[in-house]
């Protein structure tokens, strides 16, 4: 009985017109654009430099700004109300004002005060390209911190070159298991509803666990060979591989299938109107995606907010595959998350299969 | 008044309407008449500029389709035949938009429509979409009559209509026709086409033939009026057992009682014919019985089995076919024969040769790899209604079977009914045509929730004293008290 | 004008009706602006550090006291070896770990952070941070100025963004989708072949939009105002002027969309991933456009919303007159004129 009802949902599968290319066309999207979009980076700062001292040692540090290649140099402005005309136009992000008398000071022993002013409407941004300038800055005139700094080295663990890339590929295989085994089955069954085939069903001794599971199978199946292009893709075109276990990054992607699936479930059961279920679920998905950590450090976040970082599955599923394909974690650092995000996927699934009704 | 001369429409490869003339007269009830996919409805849509035609041209009142398009539209009315209301709109709401769309008000067009608004002016604080099937066609009709224009087209405006509220609505039509109002009409129901002046019978896009109702329903008799069916009455093994027992079900919906203490019982291997107005109760009837609905209250068996505790048992022993089209659009034939198949739990050997044996009978064999979708809606509705008996069940349900398909189509389905019934298999249907109320062994019909009358369908004319189905209904039905 | 009013009002009951779809279009950007506003913050905060060193000296109780001050750091542990301290950043125990070596009392030298590089951005400010709360940047020669944004809250940066977003949602999903339903549910047949003009019919069927997106655009203003505090440096009136240019261009990308989809669900997958995808992924709002390849930016320069959010960061955030952001609303106006034209034109008074 399973059986023929599974074959039915693939048959329906492959006649759609949109499915069969969003399945193929989808994971090669994923990897071969996503990877370079969702990249908060901090690159190409552009500088205005504005230098009233006209020293050999201010032209030493502009040069020394120019040759940075984490800077783009934007040139020289005469006033710092010229350069703040760029900051506002966009055009450059950071000043950089060495005052008069610059090297006279420093020579003579003084602390002149170089401003550096960042554009701070994106904090990130503002932050790290002010504190790398600020540190080119102060290496540049005070010699005794620089030979401090060279002092103290630092070592990146599991990310050596800092590469975002590494960061955001695990996390797109949530996304795919979001939209493969959430987004496409509720819209399916809502489909059916407004349909009305979803009846004929009904009257039929199928009993709903199977009914379920027939329209879950093949988007699970279809969510796994996804996975599989995604991890192969992501060898081929970044080199970037699971650092860790294989069959974790699979155990997990099942565990948060599981748990899409329920939840896309409960929606449907609820929503009589496609609109209804699709805004529904962005609803939950967003507000899910953003307390997740997949962008932000969720420890960053407010104490209120973090309390919702325990019941929210996403922020497991993050913290696991990062253990597991950044880190190299094998099973036993990630048992506390698999624990967690299981317990969840089971009470929606509870939930789910409790709320379909084939009898009112 | 309307002029068509040599109209052709292509869509693709299919040809909808080949070389289409004809001329309506003003103050004229014409009628449209073919089987489904005649091309009546790309007909309806050319006229009312909604299409080009590839050829030929078309003048309403003097304007031509093609280049007066807003002259037009300022004089004609159109219900086009999936004529469908605004759901989250209550019915009042619904008929002020379409007022005031059409340039008049509710006030204005109160007189027009009374006879059919009246009916469900009670229930104007409720949404539509909570109305039931019919009620909604009335609602419909309401709205397309609010105002009056020069022209009327009206695209099966009575589909799914109980045959009370098809008189009163072609009472409206006859009131409109004397105000000079032309309407152009297409119908399944040859009652209604004996009241049109002329018809047009359109068969794959063209004209066969233009006359009196009379000429042509003589001209083409075998499709308008074939011979009626007699069924030997067999004998069934253990016939006198009841298969359906049902005492004093209670559906509510709130304090509105949808099904009101009914009680009956089906014999096994009989036709039982379930009728009523629409909004009687008689699906939400259905879906009690079919194990989709608890009832409030009341006890009932179906194939001995307990409808409130044991309905996933009765699920294993009935067929079921609705009104909305039941098998999977997406599916080829012989997918859907195997999908519902396995869930029965046949074998595959058992569904392979069952379906073969299946599609013989039914000439379908060359079609089983199409795409059911693809098929004209008269061998749907007899592929739908094979599939849900495929699994041999002892009862089949069916919901209103034959909506809007032509009367030879629908003696086909009946002799595939009789066939089936043949077999041991008992029927339960529900339908709006009385010739069909005539084919059942026993009929049962439903007023206001409650069952007014039950018997033979001759015992039930003899009883009331009428001539024939039609009388019988139109006579139980005017006792209704609730629209809904 | 008659059929005109009774037309919005019509229209009007469908959006109040549908009560589910109201509370998420309302909840949306009450929500989101929470979230953006307190939520999503990248500011270094409790970063779990541990201290690798053999033994304890006055040298390194200095350091790690001072990193313990600090209010970003919080010393979780004390290890004897850098092994263990990686064994602790493996199972997700730490952030970051300072190593003294051997001889670190005696020549003041030799300190190694080793950090967690999963999250490349923030690994890279922690070590920035723990690098000048050592070094002791009091002093130092920079007086670093936070423009526009002192405290560096993200609210900022995302405000405008999150009206670039809701605002295409709103108008061009919900349009879209609405117009659609009329034509699927055959309803569309009708108010064609009524005496209405087929123009005045898609008017009536936006202006509750219009409205509804006004709502939505004043409700996150008052919001970020009055809630997050993100100061409107702005003229408000130019806030509005260029937002309505936006709302317009969004509501004829809607009407195009729902010219060429036949069903719901089309409408609806083309608005996903016609306008939504792009919009969140290229248009600036989340990820820096700047740090995108080449031809993902030639691309974003395609992308609405990538103008209107810039112009509105400018006119919000920064406050600049609207001599600034002329180049913005320039392209905005002149896409809305090419979109609004296009879909007009290829808006079928027949079916």
């Amino acid at each position: 009985m399973l059986r023929h009802l599974i074959q039915k949902e693939f048959l329906q599968i492959r006649r759609n017109a949109f499915l069969p290319r969003l399945i193929v066309v989808f994971p090669i999207m994923m990897m071969c654009v996503m990877p370079w979009v969702m990249n908060q980076e901090v690159k190409n700062v552009s500088v205005d430099v504005v230098d009233h001292d006209r020293s050999t040692l201010s032209r030493q540090l502009v040069q020394r700004v120019e040759a940075s290649n984490y800077f783009v140099f934007n040139g020289q402005k005469p006033t710092y109300e010229a350069a703040l005309k760029d900051i506002e136009r966009m055009d450059a992000d950071i000043v950089l004002v060495i005052p008069q008398d610059f090297s006279r000071d420093l020579t003579l022993g003084r602390q002149p005060q170089v401003l550096v002013a960042a554009n701070a409407v994106n904090g990130t941004k503002g932050s790290i390209g002010g504190a790398y300038l600020s540190q080119i800055v102060t290496s540049h005139v005070n010699p005794s911190v620089e030979a401090l700094q060279s002092k103290v080295s630092t070592l990146f663990l599991y990310n050596k070159h800092l590469n975002y890339k590494v960061f955001m590929i695990p996390a797109l295989f949530a996304m795919v298991m979001m939209l493969m085994c959430g987004f496409l089955p509720t819209l399916n069954i809502v489909a059916e509803k407004e349909a009305g085939t979803i009846e004929q069903i009904n009257v039929t001794p199928v009993p709903k666990w199977a009914f379920i599971l027939a329209k879950l199978i093949p988007y699970w199946t279809i969510a796994l060979f996804v996975i599989v292009v995604c991890l192969l893709l992501s060898w081929l075109i970044y080199g970037i591989t699971c650092q860790g276990p294989v069959y974790l990054v699979f155990v997990l992607a099942m565990v948060l299938a599981l748990f899409w699936s329920s939840f896309g479930l409960i929606v449907s059961n609820y929503s009589d109107t496609m609109q209804q279920a699709v805004f529904v679920m962005w609803f939950f998905v967003v507000c899910m995606l953003l307390l997740s950590g997949l962008f932000t450090p969720t420890r960053s976040m407010p104490h209120l907010a973090y309390l919702t970082t325990y019941v929210n599955p996403m922020h497991y599923f993050i913290d696991a595959i990062r253990t597991v394909f950044v880190r190299g974690g094998d099973f036993r650092s990630i048992v506390h998350q698999v624990c967690a995000l299981s317990a969840i996927a089971s009470v929606m699934m509870v939930w789910a299969i409790s709320s379909y009704r084939k009898n009112h | 008044m309307i002029e068509v001369s040599n109209i052709s429409k292509t869509y693709g490869k299919v040809r909808a309407l080949n070389d289409v003339s004809m001329s309506v007269a003003k103050g004229e009830i014409f009628g449209l008449v073919g089987p489904d996919g005649a091309g009546k409805t790309t007909l309806f849509r050319i006229l009312c500029t909604l299409l080009l035609p590839d050829e030929g041209v078309a003048r309403v009142e003097g304007f031509d389709v093609v280049r007066q398009m807003k002259e037009i539209r300022r004089r004609v009315g159109y219900m086009p035949g999936r004529f469908s209301l605004y759901q989250d709109l209550t019915v009042e709401e619904n008929l002020k938009f379409f007022a005031t769309l059409f340039g008049t008000t509710m006030a204005e067009g109160y007189d027009s429509i009374k006879a059919i608004y009246s009916q469900i002016e009670r229930f104007k604080d409720r949404k539509a979409g909570a109305l039931s099937g019919g009620m909604k066609q009335k609602l419909a009709l309401s709205c397309a009559l609010v105002h009056q224009p020069s022209v009327l087209f009206l695209d099966e405006p009575t589909t799914g209509v109980d045959p009370v509220s098809r008189k009163e609505f072609w009472e409206m039509l006859a009131m409109l026709r004397q105000r000079g109002i032309t309407i152009v009409v297409s119908t399944p129901y040859i009652d209604e086409v004996r009241q049109c002046d002329r018809v047009a019978f359109l068969h794959e896009g063209e004209v066969k033939g233009i006359d009196r109702p009379d000429v042509i329903l003589e001209r083409f008799r075998d499709i308008f009026n074939p011979p009626g069916i007699r069924r030997e009455h067999v004998a069934v093994a253990g016939a006198e057992d009841n298969v359906i027992e049902v005492s004093h079900l209670v559906k509510a919906f709130g304090t509105f009682h949808a099904v009101d203490d009914i009680s009956f019982k089906v014999r096994r291997g009989e036709i039982f014919g379930f009728l009523g107005a629409n909004g009687a109760g008689k699906t939400t009837a259905m879906h009690i019985l079919t194990g989709l609905n608890q009832p409030t209250a009341g006890t009932g068996t179906v194939a001995g089995f307990d409808i409130r505790t044991e309905h996933e048992q009765i699920k294993k022993r009935i067929g079921y076919m609705s009104q909305k089209f039941s098998l999977y659009e997406d599916l080829t034939v012989a997918e859907n024969i195997r999908l519902f198949g396995g869930i029965y739990g046949m074998s595959d050997a058992e569904i392979a040769s069952k379906r073969d044996a299946m599609l013989e009978k039914l000439h379908f064999t060359e079609h089983r790899n199409d795409l059911v979708g693809s098929l004209p809606l008269g061998w749907k509705q007899k592929l739908a209604f094979s599939v849900a008996i495929f699994h041999e069940p002892a009862i089949v349900f069916l919901d209103e079977p034959t909506g809007g398909v032509d009367p030879a189509t629908r003696r086909q389905f009946w002799e595939l009914i009789y066939d089936a019934a043949g077999q041991g298999i008992t029927v339960f249907v529900t339908t709006h045509y009385m010739d069909e109320a005539e084919y059942c062994d026993r009929i049962s019909i439903m007023v206001d929730g409650k069952i007014s009358d039950m018997g033979t369908p001759e015992e039930l004319k003899r009883r009331l004293n009428q001539p024939d189905m039609d009388h019988v209904f139109t006579y139980l039905a005017r006792k209704a008290k609730r629209g809904d | 004008m008659r059929e005109f009013i009774s037309f919005v009002i019509k229209e009007s009951h469908h959006i109040l009706r549908d009560r589910r779809t109201m509370l998420i279009l309302f909840g949306m950007p009450v929500v989101l602006m929470l979230l953006f506003g307190f939520a999503i913050t990248t500011d270094v905060r409790n970063v779990r550090t541990v201290v690798v060193t053999s033994q304890m000296n006055l040298q390194t109780q200095n350091v790690v006291e001072r990193l313990a001050q600090s209010e970003y750091f919080d010393i979780t542990a004390t290890v004897s070896t850098p092994q263990d301290a990686e064994r602790m950043m493996h199972d997700q125990k730490a952030d970051l770990a300072i190593v003294f070596a051997q001889d670190f009392a005696s020549k003041r030298s030799g300190i190694q952070f080793i950090v967690d590089g999963a999250d490349p951005n923030m690994a890279q400010q922690w070590a920035n941070y723990a690098t000048n709360v050592i070094a002791d940047p009091k002093g130092g020669n920079v007086n670093l100025k936070m423009l526009y944004n002192p405290q560096m809250r993200s609210a900022y940066n995302f405000v405008p963004a999150i009206l670039g977003m809701l605002l295409m949602l709103v108008c061009a999903m919900m349009t879209s989708i609405s117009i659609v339903r009329e034509k699927e549910r055959g309803t569309m047949e009708v108010l064609l072949v009524s005496p209405v003009k087929p123009l005045l019919i898609i008017i009536a069927k936006v202006v509750p939009y219009l409205v509804l997106a006004f709502a939505i655009l004043t409700t996150i203003l008052l919001m970020a105002r009055y809630v997050l505090d993100v100061p409107l440096a702005g003229s408000i009136v130019w806030i509005y002027v260029v937002s309505t240019i936006y709302i317009i261009l969004a509501l004829s990308l809607g009407l195009l969309i729902s010219n060429i989809a036949t069903t719901q669900i089309m409408a609806l997958l083309m608005s996903a991933m016609v306008l939504l995808v792009p919009i969140v992924m290229l248009s600036g709002m989340m990820f820096p456009i700047e740090s995108m390849p080449q031809i993902l930016q030639w691309i974003s320069a395609v992308v609405p919303p990538r103008y209107y959010i810039q112009a509105m960061r400018k006119l919000m955030v920064m406050g600049v007159s609207v001599g600034d952001v002329v180049e913005e609303i320039v392209i905005l106006a002149s896409m809305t004129f090419l979109f609004l034209s296009v879909s007009l034109a290829m808006f079928k008074k027949r079916l």
